[in-house]
């Protein structure tokens, strides 16, 4: 006998409607719905008060007839084919309210329909139901009211979280208000999108009004003058169409975008952090999806770069978060595709020469100004009569060859390698010396050097005396130690006894004048 | 400096169409035209073997057979895969021969000698100044020769070179500065030699250059400027053969910045007009290097590639000889089922295996060049970007390669 697997209907809305988070998510799924039913204006209104917020959606659009209307509250019973929201899922996002009101006017019958508590319902293991109502209104007279009441988010929705700037940035970078279909199509419809918020929301507007376009920052070839002359500097890349053969047929991918500095990026809109949201944004419906910025090689950075790869043969997760069919041969051959057209991009003189050699040129400038800066400070700061002293290791080497001039036995510098750990082989008396380098000698037992593996410290002074002592007290490294500064030695006796000597480049400089220490005590 | 001057026009080359600096042209060497950018496969006149073995060689030989339409190979037309070719007086010797036979080889020129009477292509000989550069002559089984410009000239004029060059010095990547200079010195001389000796040779006579960028080329054409004294180079010699690039020839972008900036030096100093020859680079470098401004090449590639059991797909792409589906190619030598059954492994020699292999891979070579030239007679750069765009262009290694190519001599994308 065959059998038909079952589904459980309220777990299957209640999984779907999970999927959204976001209660900007309402509005992406209303824009879309708007501009497939030919709207040419969308209102977004979104009120807080002490009752619950309520986010409504007015399009002036075809509407709806009692077929759509009972799609648009099924699953998966989308009416749609080739539209923004084909997979009938979107719309039960608003499941997730206290209420759902859709007033729609289409061919002279105005349709409106109430669903209370769904939610809670899901919640509760029951179906929620909703009821229609129908009376005649005005053959021309056609659009649709969303009203949503008491949206749920994950951590709950509050709508003082929803700035103007927050939604704006949202619209142009996840919606359709951020499509790049324009460019592509001529005959792309435009739609006005407006936004209202309750001022107890965000009083800084009175609304915002935009398109279902997304435009770049205006072209600026050449450098500016100042400080940062590429950071407004922006080129356009036109729109190309790239067909391509893949194991699944054939498809087109659609790219449009920009390269540009800082100043010209921070003319878009933000979403999320403005550092990375560029590179090489996947879209579908010319909205973007997800970024691919590996389609860029490695030496280049993707901040430069905004640019948009359309493919309508991509498939999307339910929430249109990212590319479903990844494992495909489409979505590899794409890859592959833009791979070779982002390095057109990279390679393109203008890029490569105008604008890196440009922001290069005036960061070496501005590395070269704050040297002089900095030169000019330190030329200040000598004082001519002072006595030098080295801050450094090879300023102690520096200090060691002006001391020749000062004492009867010359120790000059053979050989230094500053990245070893005995750096120095000094040449005393006719004799090769290997040699530890510190400005002061309590280095040398600091950073844990053994004390078998040069014949010689050369240091400009001692340092802390109290910290030799306290190492001649303790023992160094399982032997005894005893530090000699008279005769400049350091004993070490472990399993055999090792005598290193040490050189006291402030002693030579100063050699008529200084008393040396007789001992440690 | 001795009053030098060419007595007689045996050699001219006509640019017919440009697509930024890439050209097309007719290059015409006593009375006998080659449409350029062209490629002149490296074949051994003479592999160590005698008359009734076309003068042996293994896969040699059948290259050789196929070149001639030899009833052993099935008789098929190939001569237009022939019309130019190169060989090098170094090659004389590879297969360790006697005295003897070598004043046989040198007895007559190649193209007098019964064996090679049907062949009427242009035989471009090489002076073989690699080789020379690490021994310094001819080493055969019995004798030795010493080689020095007059002897190098004196053998390419007994094998009848149809474009011959002076004996260079070629330069090394780890060459010092001093190591340059003294090759350079030494190549000008011989320059000079070259071009007093052969003033009246009926035949094309070529200027070898030698540097990695323009700044080391530019110093190479001073040593020889100044060797010539007040006489303009570009009335002696009728092209510019740029050497030294072999051990660099996986490098596409020391090739590219080579033949750039040679082209650069060229038009500075009015050779602008004399055809531009890359000694030993082929393959995938070539649409690279035409795109550049280089006008004709030379391998052995197609020949190595098919000993290595390798199978031309492309000028990029190899498949391995046993995975080939022969089916797949309508070109002469695959189109002949002798000939495929012999590349198949059902021949008793192994150079009846191999020798289709290079030839059909010269097929393709010479293709894909002929390919470049049409689209470079087509109106605008569009044509040639498309090709590289679609051929080399979608190879991962030379893909930035070829936009930089792209760029700076197509005049770019965008």
């Amino acid at each position: 006998m065959k059998q038909h697997p079952e589904v459980n209907e309220v777990q299957e809305f209640l999984e779907i409607a999970s999927d959204f988070e976001d209660p900007l998510e309402i509005i992406r799924e209303s824009l879309s719905n708007a501009y497939d039913a030919g709207a040419t204006e969308v209102v977004i209104t979104i009120r807080d008060s002490a009752a619950g917020s309520d986010i409504i959606i007015e399009d002036d659009g075809h509407g709806m007839s009692r077929d759509d209307l009972k799609s648009f509250f099924d699953l998966g019973n989308s009416r749609k084919t080739d539209s923004i929201g084909h997979k009938g899922h979107g719309t039960k996002i608003f499941y997730k309210s206290d209420r759902i009101v859709v007033d729609t006017a289409h061919n002279g019958s105005n349709f409106h329909a109430v669903m209370d508590r769904p939610w809670e319902k899901l919640n509760e293991k029951t179906l929620p139901e909703y009821e229609v109502s129908k009376t005649d209104t005005r053959p021309g007279n056609t659009g649709t009211r969303i009203q949503i009441s008491g949206f749920r988010s994950g951590e709950g929705f509050d709508p003082q979280s929803l700035t103007y700037d927050k939604i704006h940035h949202y619209l142009k970078w996840k919606t359709i208000a951020g499509s790049t279909a324009h460019f592509f199509d001529d005959s792309q419809r435009e739609m006005e999108v407006v936004v209202d918020l309750d001022d107890e929301i965000d009083d800084t507007r009175d609304q915002l009004t935009t398109t279902n376009q997304l435009t770049f920052p205006r072209e600026q070839l050449q450098p500016s003058t100042g400080e940062f002359p590429a950071t407004r500097m922006c080129k356009h890349y036109p729109p190309r169409k790239i067909e391509f053969e893949h194991d699944e047929g054939s498809s087109t991918v659609e790219i449009v975008g920009m390269i540009g500095g800082k100043d010209a990026r921070n003319e878009l809109p933000t979403y999320g952090r403005h550092s990375v949201q560029f590179g090489v944004w996947l879209a579908k419906d010319h909205i973007k999806v997800e970024q691919v910025n590996e389609v860029l090689t490695h030496d280049n950075e993707f901040i430069h770069f905004f640019f948009i790869a359309n493919c309508q043969d991509l498939e999307l997760a339910a929430n249109r978060g990212k590319v479903r069919n990844k494992a495909s041969s489409l979505y590899k051959t794409l890859k592959q595709e833009l791979k070779h057209y982002m390095t057109k991009i990279a390679e393109d003189p203008w890029f490569k020469e105008d604008y890196l050699e440009t922001r290069k040129r005036a960061q070496l400038r501005r590395r070269a100004q704050s040297q002089t800066t900095s030169l000019e400070e330190r030329l200040e700061s000598i004082d001519t009569n002072d006595q030098f002293k080295p801050t450094n290791r090879s300023e102690v080497l520096l200090a060691l060859e002006r001391s020749n001039n000062e004492v009867d036995n010359s120790i000059t510098v053979k050989e230094y390698k500053a990245d070893h750990e005995v750096p120095a082989i000094l040449l005393d008396d006719d004799t090769l010396r290997t040699s530890h380098v510190y400005v002061e000698l309590t280095e040398h037992f600091e950073d844990d050097y053994p004390l078998g593996s040069a014949d010689t410290i050369l240091c400009w002074s001692y340092g802390d005396i109290d910290i030799l002592r306290e190492y001649e007290r303790n023992g160094y490294h399982g032997g005894d130690v005893e530090i000699d500064l008279q005769d400049n030695q350091i004993i070490y006796h472990h399993e055999d006894r090792h005598t290193v000597d040490i050189i006291t480049v402030s002693d030579r400089l100063a050699a008529l004048e200084h008393q040396p220490l007789t001992s440690l005590d | 400096m001795p009053q030098l001057k060419q007595t007689e026009q045996t050699a001219s080359f006509q640019v017919t169409a440009t697509a930024g600096d890439a050209r097309a042209g007719t290059l015409t060497i006593n009375g006998q035209s080659l449409d350029t950018p062209t490629f002149f496969p490296v074949l051994s006149f003479y592999g160590g073997g005698t008359k009734s073995s076309v003068f042996g060689g293994g896969v040699h030989r059948t290259i050789k057979e196929f070149m001639l339409g030899k009833e052993e190979i099935g008789g098929g037309t190939y001569d237009k895969y022939f019309r130019g070719t190169m060989t090098s007086v170094a090659s004389l010797t590879d297969y360790g021969i006697n005295q003897e036979r070598f004043n046989d080889y040198t007895s007559d020129r190649i193209k007098d000698r019964e064996t090679f009477s049907d062949y009427n292509g242009l035989i471009f000989v090489d002076s073989g100044g690699y080789k020379f550069l690490h021994n310094n002559g001819l080493d055969g089984s019995d004798f030795e020769i010493e080689i020095d410009q007059r002897e190098a000239f004196r053998i390419q004029k007994q094998l009848g070179g149809d474009i011959i060059v002076n004996l260079d010095r070629p330069i090394a990547p780890n060459d010092t500065f001093d190591e340059r200079q003294q090759k350079a010195e030494r190549t000008a001389e011989n320059a000079v030699e070259f071009a007093r000796l052969t003033q009246t040779y009926p035949g094309a006579r070529y200027l070898t250059v030698h540097g990695y960028n323009y700044s080391m080329l530019d110093r190479f054409f001073d040593h020889i400027q100044s060797q010539f004294g007040n006489i303009d180079i570009s009335t002696l010699f009728d092209g510019i053969a740029l050497g030294s690039l072999v051990p660099k020839k996986d490098d596409k972008a020391a090739l590219i910045t080579a033949v750039m900036d040679c082209v650069e030096i060229m038009e500075e100093r009015g050779l602008a007009d004399l055809p531009l020859h890359v000694l030993g680079i082929g393959s995938g470098s070539i649409p690279l290097l035409v795109a550049a401004g280089a006008d004709t090449f030379d391998s052995t590639t197609y020949i190595q590639n098919a000993i290595n059991q390798k199978y031309a797909v492309s000028l990029t792409k190899h498949i391995p000889l046993d995975a080939v589906d022969f089916n797949q190619c309508d070109c002469a030598v695959c189109s002949d089922p002798k000939l495929v059954n012999w590349m198949q492994g059902n021949t008793e020699y192994q150079k009846d295996v191999l020798g289709p292999v290079a030839m059909h891979n010269l097929i393709i070579h010479r293709q894909e060049v002929r390919e470049l030239r049409q689209r470079i007679k087509q109106h605008g750069t569009d044509p040639v970007i498309d090709y590289l765009d679609e051929t080399v262009g979608r190879n991962d290694s030379i893909r930035k390669q070829t936009h930089r190519v792209v760029n700076e001599a197509l005049g770019g994308y965008f």
